[in-house]
Parts: C-alpha cells; structure tokens; sequence
C-alpha cells in the first residue's frame, strides 16, 4: 500500500493520521533546499586548526580562497583577480579582485588577507616550508599585497589554492587573529553560503543559507575554480551515523544526497529506479597501516619489512570496500594512481604471492619473540576496523602476537599521539588512510614524511627519504619531479615508512532529481540544482 | 529492559513478605512437576539448550569464528555457511554459536555478582541505621544515572574485555538488589518473632542466618534471574552503541552491531543472532516468572 | 505533609551532589583525549599538546571539579570543547524531541499496559491471562533495537506509511510531529508496555484478595467496578511507582531509539559525547537527566498521599 492509497483509505474519520502521514510531503519544502548527508559530524568550523575532511568539506562553502584548484589540480584565481611573479620565483604579487564582501558585511582588504595567510603558515606544512623562506608579506593597498622570499617557491599558487587541509581560507583580520592552535567560534567567511549557527545541531543537523551578494566569478565552475554558483538558498547537512537509517532515508526521499554510502548497500540503492549512483573521487583513498618507529620490534626494519611481505592488499580492499572489483586497485606505491607522477618501482614487496615463510624467518633474525603488539584499532569507523581486522589475522599467521584493542576513533587519536613505549600507554600499530588528492606529491602528503620526532604519527625517521623530498620541491619542470617521486617510492619502500593497504574509490548517491553532481575529493555544491 | 525494576514494588506492595516458604511437597515425578510449573520447566529447559550449546560450541561443526577470509564475505546461509558469512567472510554459524558463551557469561556472572554485593550492602544497611543513610544516598544517586548511561560511561573508562563489561552492568545493577533485600530486612525487622529474637538479646548475624537470608532469598533468586535477562540484552546494547565486548570476540551484540549496516540487504547476519539473543532472553525471563510464581506463595497459592 | 514534602525535596540535594561528584570523577580518569580528536588526522605530536594546553585539560582534577561546580550552581553548564557552544544551549536544542518520545512512549504505555494488565488479572488462569503472560514476557526478550528496525522496515520502507528517520518540531503542526514520532514512541514502549502489564496484573491480583473487595463483590457491586473502582484505584500507588522507577529506563531506550529513528534528542547528544570525549557535555547531560529522574521520583513520591491517603508520613 502507497502512502497516497492509505491516505484515501482513511480519510474519512481519520484525518488525525491523514495528517500523520503527509509530512513527508510538507518536508520537501520546495526545489530550493539541498538536504546532504555528510560522511561525518561536523563539530566544529575550523579548516585551518583542525584537519578533518568533513570539517573541511563544510568551510570550502562558508570561506572562500585567494585561488582555487580545478579538477586538473591546477590552480587558478579565485578571490585574486590574478598575480605577477619574478623570473626567480621569489616575489609574488597578488591582487584581490573588486566586490569581494564577507557575510556580516565587511569589506575583504588586504589585512583580512594577512592576517589569515599568517595563522594558516603557523599550520600548514606548504605554509611552514613558505615561512622558512620568507622575508616580507606585506600588504601594497587595499587590495593588493606581496610575498619576497629569499629562495625561490615554484608552488606558491598550489599552495594558495589547494584543497586538503589546511586550507589557505580568508577571514577577517579579528577572526584570523585567533590563536592557530584553538578552534575559532566566529564562522564569517566571504564565501558563497552562509552558516546558520544558531540552527547548528552538533550530531545532528548543519545549515547553510545563500550569501546574496557573493561575486560569483564568470567562468564555469569547477571544483574549486571558477564560478561558485549557487542553486539552492538553503543547505541542509542531516547526520547520519548509522548507515542503516541513511540508506533507508534516501530510498525514502527524506535526504537528497549521501556523500559515503557504504559500499554493501550500492547494489540495492542502484536498483532504485530513483537514485544515481557514482564513484565520489577518482583520485580515491589510500589504506594505511601506520607502525611505531620508536619501539620494538617495529624500530627494526627487517621487523618492518616483514610486515610487508605477509601484507595481502586483496585482503585489506576486500574488507573495506566489498566485493565489487572496480571500487579498488592493489597499490604498490606510496602514490595516488593515474596521475602524472605516479610510479610503481621499489614497490615489488607488495606484489605477488604473499610470502609468510620467509616473514616468520625475518621475524625471528630481526629477533623477535613473541613480545606483545598492540593493534589500536578504531572500532567505530568501518574503514579502519575493516583494516585492523585484516591486520590481526595477518600478524597472527606470521607468528606474532597481537594484543588486539577495540577503540573509538577519538581514543585511537589520543593514544597514537603517545611516543612512550607501548606497554605503557603507548602502541605499535593503528590505521587510518589518506584522500588520493592528498598523496598526489609530497607537499601536501604529511603521512609521507620521514623526519623523525617532527613527522606524523610513528615518527619515521629516515634521512634518505627526507632528502628525495627535497629533491622534489628543488624540481623545476615534471621530468624532475617524476624522477624525485621515483626516488622518494624507493627510498620509502625500502624504510618501510608505513604499509599502504591498497587504493580504493568510494560512491557517492543522489536522487535524480538533482543534477550536476560532479567527482571530486570533496562534495563540490555549486552548479549543483534540484527539480 | 528490566523486570529488575519489579523489585522495590514487590516491598511496597506488600509489606508482609512470606515468612515461611510453602511447604515442600515431594515432588517425586517429572510430569507433576511439569504440570505444576510448565514455565519453569519451559524456560529451564530452553536455557539448558543454550548452556549445552555454549559449552559443547567447538563440536557442533563450527569453524574458527574469528577466521577471517574477505573473498568469501556476506554470503547468504549455504551448505557451507549454515547462517551465511559476515563482511569478513567469517561464519555467522559458529559466531552464533560461540557467541552464546558472551552471552550467558555476562548474564550469570552480572547475576551472582550483583546478587552477592547486592545482598551484603543491603543487609549492612539494614540494620546499620548510619551507614543506612551514607549508602543509600549513594545508590539513590547510582540509582538517578539511567544504568544504561552509566555503563556506557564506565566502559568509556575501561574497554578491552569483556569482565569490565561485567563490571559495568553489575554496578548499575546492584543498587537495585542491595533496596530490595534493605526493604526485607526493615519489613522482617517488625515482624514479631523477629523482634522478639533482638528482644531476647540473639546476635545479629545469628538473626541474618536464622531468619533474614531464608526470607530474602526467594526474592533474590528470582531478581538474579531478572538481572541475568536484563544483562544479556545490556551487554547487546552496549556493544550496538560501540561500547561493549570488544568486537574481536564475537558476542552477539557484536555480530549484530557490524552487521546492522547492512540489515536491508544482508538480513542473516542481524537475523540469527537476534533471534538467539531474544529466544535466550525469553528462556530466561520464563524461568524467572516460574520461579516467582513457585517461591511467592502470595501468587503461588492461588494457582 | 508538608514537612514529609520538604524533607523528600532535601534529600534530593545529596543525592544530586553525589551523581556530580560520580559524573565528575568517572571521566575525569577516562582515557582518550578531546584535543588530539579536535586536532584531527594531519596534525602533528606538538600541535595536540599545545591544544591540550588551551583548552586548560592539564589542570589538576580539584580545581577543575571545583570550577565546574561553582559554576553549574551559577546555571551554567560549560561549553563543549569541540563546538564551542554553551552546553545549556546543545541541551535546549534537543529537550524537545527526547521529551516528546518520553510522554507519548509514558501515555500510550499506560493506556495499552493498564488494561491490558486488568484484563489478565481479572481473567487470571485463562488464555487472555497467558496470552497476556506471554506478550509481556516476549516484549522484553527483544531487544530494542531489532524491534525498531523491524518497525522501520516493515512501516516505513515496506508500507511507506511514516517516514524511516528524523523529526519535525511540534511548532511545524501537530501532524508532522506525530508522524515522525509514532515509530520510535511504539519501539520504545514495547518493553515499557510489557513491564507495566507485569506490574498491574500483580498488584490487581494482589488487591483482589483483599478483604475489601471481596466484601464488595459479596455485597453484590458488579464485575466492572470493582475493578475500576475498588481495585484500580489501589492498585494505582505501585504502578506509579514503577513508572517514576521506569524513566531511568526509558532514558536508556531513549539513546538507542534515538540511534535508529536519527532523532535529534538528549540521548544521542550523550552517546556521541562519550564516545568523543566531550566532557562538559556529559556532564551536563548526566545531570540534567539524572535531576529529571529525581525530579519525577519526587513527584511520584507526592502523589502517593493523594492515591494512598493511608500512607501518612
């Protein structure tokens, strides 16, 4: 029975369930509502002190950047009308296009600009290697201002415009002031939606409203270049933790858009007659399995390396994404696949038949006894449980003895940020991945770094590897780059500097009738309309 | 959910709890004993199912359950997968099974322990009119935190086995046995044969053997078979919400928690540990109302 | 009366201040950290201590306890740390919805259990009593959870009656309100339901042997009002009890509830802060709903004079 027959049916003598049964229709508020289903929660607004992608995904609408990566990952102008650069690549000027106004109604100057490019240099790891070459940024007027460096920075635009966090975003001055390391609390940016703060429900609902009087650039829009054109006067972000629920939400029209359905459910929503269903991001994830390098056994290579040998990607990518062979790739390198740089050479221990044998052996030279390894594992994210399950089953089949412990997320990052030993609070092994935008090169790949107590968790601490990087940044065209990230896939491989687990794609799943969805590492809203 | 709350009631309903159990009747045959008391019979029977099946689990063509093979994952119940394959690839038929050990292990170990603690604060308050008033305070306030809240706060707090699970529960639970054998003992306390054995100078813990533990333990056997459903179904929503056992150990509430993702179009997974949980669950509670019934000759004596 | 009124208000003072001090303590030692989550996947070792720092989390345990009481009794209740709002804001926001399911679950749990519990009490030893017996003991063998999602498949997705998830505030109409709630409300009280039949049917049957009403069943009085009248009626004191005792347990539901209808309310604000860490909000939370409990209990405890005028204190 449809709803509209059990309405007729009832109607008479029934009006108090008639009425019981129409919201769903009262809900649809008209063409001009976007209800999005996020991959997370959001808590909190802060792109700059904070690197959580959903977070991320919610500040790319509310704040706007000087230039915006296209979906060739090249920059291009966005709050600039355009810049000039020396032949030696050490002064650039930029500067800001006119109309520019934030949401309270301020003008966008050139303080506003500093002031936000300083607290994010303080966080970003581009922005950190800017810092280290800078002399000035210095504002020439209003509207335009300058960086002199006193070595050259090929990546300036890249860095101004890229798109994983931390975002180069433009606040005002007085919001920009906030400490790096604290959460601001004001959400005024310039970009094309305002947040509504005071309908913000952490856990459970987000909204956005239109900005009216944002310049929407004149060239097509395109991840986040070009015209951020909006279609909608409200965004609606509904929390959904339970996949359960938002699978039946969107089969139901009560949601729009699902940015991550879990892969299981793809085959049911895509016999939907209502629903579109598509990868979400070409460029994909990669799995990690991220080692302690500070403590036994894993500050031993071998121990390491023996890790690699039994590490079977089919079964890491099965487990996360099911069992549709399209959704994943085995992935012998550090590197996202299909871009112009990737490269597969030094990853031949992650190819062939897996060879625990020869691990166990490895395992007992580098003299290993069975000591306790502590597996952190994030229970309450399916794709790192999915991992740290895999990772169990292989450990015990090389011999070790794996201390396995249930988590949630936020605990797992508590205790990763521990370097004591393991036993005292500390860990050998937990998991996580990467967004393949975000390992397409070095710059903006934190995981990649081998520079010992400043590196990411694990503190790999590899000279070799820390000196290839360099390389690449020093590069001048791509033939260099491609042979320093050749380097770098080597160097890494042979340092173990953590095991990538395979590379995978995820869906995204929509309504049909909303139109314009478009492949992105990130939900891209403008261009984006509904019938 | 649980009945565990019928406690206080039973004091405050009636406030002359039985001072003698009915007398015991030899109950030579089986079948007299079934007639008398079928749910007793029903719920024991069912629940002596599930404890052959959790102690025999490894021989009843069960595979390694934590045996993870991704290739082999969600498939439907088979001649190889009796209850089909989780997103693992491991077998939903031996999860199930070994699961009931979880299951019955949190239950009975929630149930004596809640029962003994219980039992103790409860009698120690009873006559103790000081620590009376400091410990009931306490389990009032123990009391005020939803014991679903509370566990979930103390798993937050521990993790990692399924003993802190244990813990958690038993001490949401405890209050509730400690107020009910607290309500006996001030009820018996008037009753006057009691009062005439403090009279008449008779110790008190000659008092608490002689006349207070045969009296609370009828109530207390039936609320520990209460507290046992209750924790079995606690332990579920526990591990539902992603704080219970941990997931390595297939635990029903486990199974059905990775499992609950995917309930539209992989029903098995969700489907049998449910089932096993909610038939253990009714055994359980069955038993528990039979019990009532055969030890509460208020209720006993007119049926 | 009075005085038994103002003595039951003054005992709710230490209980309260023990579950403070309980709430408090409890996380206070609980292991995870809110500044690493708040730095999120790419930040570095240092960046989570000097977070840690800002937020003030390496105070010791006294001061921190101490600054939190003085100002919870000032009505204010913390920030949460991860977004920055007041917690007395975050709980207002989702009062409504947790408050909504309690009643209605409270209302159509009386007004299905009551009866129910009458009939088989009024029937005892026949198939209404079993059936009856039955049902209870069926509706807490099932977990809540598999009951709603049996709910949401079966009237939600299969017959498309009520909507699978969310809610409508009760300012958008009457009708919306009700019809996102009528799934969570009947999961919720299936438990409920089946315990207040149990308790009913046991004090009726209880007050049935009275000698009161066998003397008005002797005097002739008919079936109907003895039941109603008589028997109901003083039956009514252990009932609401239970129902005082059964919010502790409604509040439980509730989260799980909450979880698979995405209701915005109180329970799931709990669960998502315990499992981040997000101490202010937990704590906020744990009092709120533990007042709400010694709130009503004290009301029940008032209304036992008005049932019950035997009961003198």
């Amino acid at each position: 029975m449809k709803r509209r027959d059990f309405l007729a049916a009832t109607a008479a003598g029934a009006t108090a369930i008639g009425a019981l049964a129409a919201p769903q229709l009262a809900a649809a508020q008209g063409s001009r509502v976007l209800r999005f289903v996020p991959q997370a929660n959001l808590s909190s607004m802060d792109a700059v002190a904070g690197t959580q992608y959903v977070v991320r995904n919610a500040a790319l609408m509310v704040w706007d950047t000087l230039y915006g990566v296209n979906s060739q990952l090249e920059p291009q102008p966005q709050m600039c009308e355009g810049h000039q650069v020396s032949d030696d690549f050490k002064t650039w000027t930029f500067k800001l296009r006119p109309g520019l106004t934030f949401h309270d109604g301020g003008k966008v100057t050139t303080r506003d600009v500093l002031a936000s490019l300083k607290r994010w240099m303080v966080r970003d790891t581009m922005g950190q290697v800017i810092t280290a070459r800078l002399d000035a940024l210095e504002a020439l007027d209003d509207q335009s201002f300058r960086f002199r460096l006193n070595k050259p920075f090929t990546k300036m635009l890249f860095a101004l415009g890229k798109n994983n966090a931390p975002v180069a975003l433009i606040m005002p001055e007085r919001i920009a002031a906030t400490d790096p390391f604290k959460l601001i609390s004001d959400y005024v940016g310039s970009g094309p939606m305002k947040f509504n703060k005071a309908e913000w429900v952490p856990g459970s609902k987000a909204i956005f409203e239109k900005f009216a009087e944002y310049p929407v650039r004149s060239e097509a829009g395109d991840w986040l270049s070009g015209g951020k054109r909006m279609m909608f006067d409200r965004i609606e972000w509904q929390i959904l933790p339970d996949a359960a629920t938002a699978t039946a939400a969107l089969q139901n029209g009560e949601i729009d858009w699902w940015e991550q359905p879990i892969p299981d459910v793809v085959p049911l929503l895509k016999r939907n007659a209502n629903i579109n269903v598509d990868i979400s991001d070409p460029l994909g994830n990669i799995g990690s399995l991220r080692m302690n390098h500070l403590h036994p056994p894993f500050n031993d290579v071998r121990v390491r390396r023996a890790v690699m040998m039994a590490l079977n990607q089919q079964d890491y990518m099965q487990a996360v994404v099911g069992d549709d062979a399209k959704l994943w790739k085995l992935l012998p390198s550090f590197f996202t696949p299909g871009t112009p740089v990737y490269t597969e050479e030094g990853g031949d221990i992650l190819k062939g038949p897996r060879r625990y044998e020869e691990a166990r052996k490895l395992l007992a030279e580098a003299g290993y006894k069975g000591e306790k390894i502590i597996l952190c594992v994030a229970t309450d994210v399916a794709i790192t449980k999915a991992e740290g399950d895999v990772t169990a089953d292989m450990l015990a089949k090389i011999g070790m003895n794996v201390d396995y412990q249930a988590l949630d997320w936020g605990t797992v990052g508590a205790r990763r940020a521990k370097k004591d030993p393991p036993g005292q609070g500390g860990w050998h092994i937990f998991h996580t991945w990467h967004a393949g935008a975000d390992c397409i090169n070095p710059a903006p790949y934190t995981a990649l770094d081998a520079g010992g107590d400043k590196a990411w968790f694990g503190w790999p601490n590899s000279p070799e590897v820390q000196a290839r990087i360099g390389d690449w940044y020093a590069a001048a065209d791509l033939e260099a780059e491609k042979k320093a990230i050749v380097a770098i896939n080597k160097a890494s491989f042979d340092y173990v500097t953590y095991g990538p687990t395979g590379f995978f794609l995820q869906y995204q799943a929509w309504r049909k009738n909303i139109s314009g969805v478009v492949k992105a590492p990130f939900p891209v809203f403008w261009g984006v309309q509904k019938t | 959910m649980s009945t565990t709350l019928l406690s206080p009631v039973d004091v405050a309903v009636a406030p002359a709890l039985p001072d003698v159990l009915p007398p015991r009747r030899a109950r030579g045959r089986v079948g007299m004993f079934i007639h008398r008391h079928p749910t007793i019979f029903a719920g024991g029977l069912m629940l002596a199912v599930f404890l052959f099946i959790a102690v025999f689990a490894p021989y009843l063509g069960t595979a390694d359950p934590t045996a993870i093979a991704p290739a082999r994952r969600t498939r439907p119940p088979s001649e190889l997968f009796w209850f089909g394959s989780d997103m693992l690839g491991r077998d939903v038929y031996s999860r199930v099974l070994y699961g009931t050990r979880i299951s019955l292990a949190v239950g009975f170990s929630v149930a004596i322990l809640s029962s003994i603690i219980g039992l103790f604060i409860g009698l120690v308050s009873g006559f103790t009119r000081w620590v009376d008033a400091i410990v009931m305070r306490i389990m009032d306030g123990l009391m005020s935190i939803p014991s679903i809240l509370l566990a979930i706060a103390l798993m937050a707090l521990t993790r990692g086995d399924w003993k802190n699970v244990v813990v958690a529960i038993t001490v949401a639970e405890v209050p509730r046995v400690a107020r009910l054998v607290r309500g006996v003992v001030l009820t018996l306390r008037e009753q006057p044969y009691v009062e005439a054995a403090v009279a008449s100078g008779t110790r008190v813990p000659k008092i608490i053997w002689k006349h207070i533990l045969p009296n609370t333990l009828a109530p207390i056997i039936v609320q520990a078979t209460f507290i046992c459903a209750s924790a079995m179904i606690t332990e579920a929503i526990l591990s539902f919400i992603g704080a219970g056992t941990p997931p390595t150990i297939p635990s029903w509430g486990n199974i059905m928690a990775e499992g609950r993702a995917l309930w539209q179009v992989k029903p098995h997974i969700v489907f049998f540990p449910a089932l096993f949980l909610s038939l253990t669950v009714f055994a359980v509670n069955l038993l528990g109302d039979g019990l009532r019934d055969a030890l509460d000759p208020r209720l006993a004596k007119r049926i | 009366m009075l005085t038994y009124a103002a003595k039951r208000v003054a005992a709710t003072i230490p209980v309260m201040a023990i579950v403070a001090f309980l709430v408090f303590s409890l996380l206070y030692i609980a292991p995870g950290d809110p500044a690493a989550i708040i730095a999120g996947d790419q930040a570095t070792p240092a960046d989570v201590d000097r977070i840690r720092e800002s937020l003030g989390l390496d105070r010791p345990f006294v001061v921190r306890f101490a600054e939190w009481v003085w100002r919870v009794l000032n009505g204010d209740l913390g920030q949460s740390i991860f977004t920055n709002l007041s917690v007395t804001h975050m709980i207002g926001q989702r009062i409504q919805p947790t408050v909504s399911l309690m009643v209605l679950t409270l209302i159509l749990t009386i007004c299905v259990a009551v009866p129910m519990g009458v009939a088989a009490a009024a029937k005892q030893g026949t198939w209404i009593d079993r059936l009856v017996m039955m049902v209870s003991v069926s509706g807490f063998s099932v977990p809540v959870f598999v009951v709603g999602y049996l709910m949401a498949y079966v009237f939600a997705l299969q017959l498309d009656l009520f909507p699978v998830q969310g809610y409508t505030p009760i300012a958008n109409g009457i009708g919306p309100w009700l019809s996102n709630l009528v799934l969570p409300v009947v999961t919720l009280s299936a438990a409920f339901v089946a315990l207040i039949a149990r308790v009913t049917r046991a004090t009726m049957l209880e007050v049935l042997s009275q000698d009161y009403v066998r003397t008005a069943r002797a005097k002739g009085v008919s079936q109907r009002p003895v039941l109603f009248v008589h028997a109901l009626k003083n039956a009514a004191v252990p009932v609401i009890t239970v129902i005082g005792l059964g919010v502790a347990s409604l509040i439980g539901g509730a989260v799980v509830t909450e979880s698979v209808f995405a209701i915005p309310g109180v329970g799931r604000l709990i669960v998502d802060a315990i499992l981040r860490r997000d101490y202010p909000v937990i704590q906020g939370c744990v009092l709120m709903f533990s007042f709400l409990y010694v709130l009503v209990n004290l009301g029940v405890d008032l209304l036992y004079t008005v049932f019950d005028p035997r009961i003198r204190y």
